[in-house]
């Protein structure tokens, strides 16, 4: 469990060394750079400011000083937001997409198994018509739409209650994160009550769950013990991949619900050709994900014995 | 006579499918007294399966129903409402084993805790007590170094130790009866010699009734005492396992006979298949279900279901080539002794087609 561990790590590293490099000379091949919005730049004014970010060196020079700035956790600093460091910007911003995040994992998590697993004990009867229905709408509507009808709703909600139940946008409390998240989190749930509605109905037949049948046990233990656990495995496989869908799709949400996550930089840096906070950003966000992705993997050997023992 | 262990008296199941309705089981009555072993043999789709199943509440309802017949456990009828749901009796006083041990135990649950799951929930052991009984289940089923096996899962171990396992878990809270569903099927020939073994010696200690079902007459002869051979969904022949096997009174059973190979290398015999198949229980044949590939078939069996002629006190065959007036005596099937007529012809020229 150790080597495999150590494996998956080191591996993680190169993944996210790939996107640093792939991101870096993709950025570069952009034309244009983040100098050239400037209004009225000299060329002498120009040269000076090209000599101090270093962007005067040839692009390999470049390429090894930034690796080693990066290495050294310095991500440099913003061009078009003055004297910011780039970590300032991650370590404000990014708690909030995180928290955010999070929330709407947990939300689209227990919300896909617990909505999956009842479509799948009430197969064919109305529950089961009503919910599929739902999610075919959670999968196939954009979340800036649900978003803003969300917001239509929360407006009209409020004004019939004549107090603010819950806040139509903005961030600082509990209140605020609530419906953001649920948005956030609303296809990824849809996608893994999908999932786990079919992993249920194979589950429900197998030979293992006959054997728990004859040996007498309550419904709620075969369900608990029986079949969730076996029926979670596929939903897990997906949560990898759901938590960047996920991080990405907050990117439109936190616009939307005007919340100062990191999203915003993200986008605004490669409209503006931002070279460090685009580097910054996706460099960090990329080694998010690979380690969010070798943290399922463990999760699922913690679930799955059989993967667990083998390298 | 003592009192039997479990009655079954006429038990129909049926499916209900989109094709429509699969009488599956059609009028099945049987005994079943503490210590003995009673085979249920006949080929897939005869009903076997199901008749045990729906004894231990493991039809799917929708879409099976019971539709009439009961089934008497020490006096308890067990397959009324309250018992077939219930979990007073499955798994604690009748438990029953599976046909491939590689899939019927649960992958993500190591081998003790399902073990001791039957112990937790029928007898109230704490979870601690519990495996440890585990550990000495699997020790009497002779899993060796059971206490480090009972915190492995079923992929690291053999198709033999799962049965094993499996065994163990039947037998955890000392059921009075066990049933085993082709227990020996998936396993090689050594291994199945080894379990069939450890289920006559736990019968032995323990004085448990065990139904099986096979299809391997071979498991038939070494472990049972008494035999139902059943066809269509329906029970053909019942008797002694003697007289199952040395005086077979149906022709079905004295076919199953043909097709079983001999270990004797002296015996060039050829096996014999029975041409044909089983009818569709959609729609079940008004007369007898085996007359389309019976050798013996006359024009009555096509029109008449055939009635239960017995043959001696314990042995019983559901064919009309029994009945007081039929006048065929086929070689190799056993009749009746009182009923052997003097003017019987040994020719079989006779029978109808």
């Amino acid at each position: 469990m150790l080597r495999y561990t150590i494996k998956r790590l080191v591996l993680g590293v190169l993944t996210v060394w790939f996107i640093a490099t792939a991101t870096f000379f993709g950025m570069h091949a952009v034309p244009g750079d983040p100098l050239s919005s400037d209004k009225s730049t000299t060329a002498q004014i120009r040269a000076n400011l090209e000599a101090k970010y270093g962007l005067d060196k040839p692009l390999l020079t470049q390429y090894a000083i930034y690796l080693k700035n990066i290495s050294q956790g310095d991500f440099g600093i913003s061009f078009t937001q003055e004297n910011r460091q780039v970590n300032d910007i991650i370590k404000e911003h990014f708690p909030i997409s995180a928290i955010l995040g999070i929330l709407a994992i947990v939300f689209a998590a227990l919300g896909g198994i617990l909505w999956g697993a009842l479509t799948a004990l009430y197969r064919n009867r109305w529950p089961d018509s009503v919910i599929m229905f739902l999610v075919i709408l959670g999968i196939s509507v954009p979340s800036f739409v649900i978003a803003a009808i969300s917001q239509l709703f929360l407006v009209n909600i409020n004004a019939l209650a004549g107090t603010t139940i819950l806040p139509v946008g903005g961030w600082g409390t509990v209140w605020h994160m609530i419906v953001p998240a649920m948005v956030l989190g609303l296809s990824t749930m849809a996608y893994l009550t999908r999932l786990m509605r079919s992993s249920m109905l194979e589950i429900v037949n197998t030979d293992y769950v006959r054997t728990a049948q004859s040996k007498g046990l309550p419904k709620t233990r075969i369900f608990s013990r029986h079949q969730l656990r076996n029926a979670i495995l596929p939903v897990v496989t997906v949560l990898g991949p759901a938590i960047a869908g996920i991080t990405t799709g907050g990117f439109v949400v936190e616009i939307v619900f005007a919340i100062p996550g990191l999203g915003r930089y993200f986008v605004e840096a490669i409209q503006q050709l931002d070279y460090t906070v685009i580097m910054g950003t996706t460099v960090f966000y990329g080694a998010f994900l690979v380690f969010m992705v070798i943290l399922v993997d463990l999760l699922y050997g913690w679930i799955d014995p059989r993967v667990r023992i083998s390298p | 006579m003592t009192k039997p262990l479990l009655r079954v008296q006429d038990l129909h199941v049926e499916f209900a499918t989109h094709g429509g309705t699969v009488h599956a089981v059609r009028g099945v009555s049987f005994d079943v007294k503490a210590g003995e072993t009673l085979a249920i043999v006949g080929e897939s789709g005869c009903g076997k399966s199901v008749t045990v199943q729906s004894l231990m509440g493991l039809i799917p309802m929708p879409p099976g129903q019971i539709t009439k017949g009961s089934a008497e456990l020490m006096g308890h009828d067990i397959l009324s409402s309250k018992f077939i749901d219930g979990q007073d009796i499955r798994g604690s006083k009748v438990s029953m084993i599976f046909q491939d041990p590689m899939t019927s135990l649960n992958p993500t649950m190591n081998i003790g805790s399902q073990i001791a799951e039957t112990l937790e929930v029928h007898r109230g052991y704490s979870r601690r007590k519990a495996f440890n009984r585990a550990i000495e289940l699997l020790e009497l089923t002779k899993i060796p170094e059971a206490e480090k096996r009972a915190k492995q899962y079923p992929f690291e171990f053999s198709g033999g130790m799962l049965q094993r396992a499996m065994i163990a878990m039947a037998i955890a809270c000392e059921p009075t009866m066990l049933i085993a569903d082709e227990p020996t099927t998936a396993l090689d020939v050594t291994i199945q010699a080894q379990i069939l073994d450890l289920l006559k010696d736990l019968q032995q200690e323990t004085d448990m009734a065990i139904v099986l079902i096979t299809h391997d007459l071979g498991v038939v002869a070494r472990m049972a005492d008494e035999v139902l051979v059943m066809y269509a969904g329906q029970v053909v022949e019942k008797g002694p396992v003697d007289d199952i096997f040395y005086r077979s009174a149906h022709p079905y059973t004295l076919g199953l006979r043909g097709a079983m190979p001999s270990n004797d290398p002296q015996n060039n015999q050829q096996l014999t298949a029975i041409d044909g198949s089983p009818p569709d229980l959609f729609s079940p044949p008004k007369g007898c279900g085996y007359h389309p590939r019976c050798p013996n078939a006359m024009v009555l069996c096509n029109q008449r279901a055939p009635v239960i002629e017995s043959l001696s006190e314990q042995h019983w065959s559901r064919c009309w080539l029994h009945h007081a007036d039929s006048e065929q005596r086929p070689q190799g099937l056993y009749f009746r002794p009182s009923a052997a007529q003097p003017n019987r012809t040994p020719e079989q020229k006779g029978t109808s087609q």
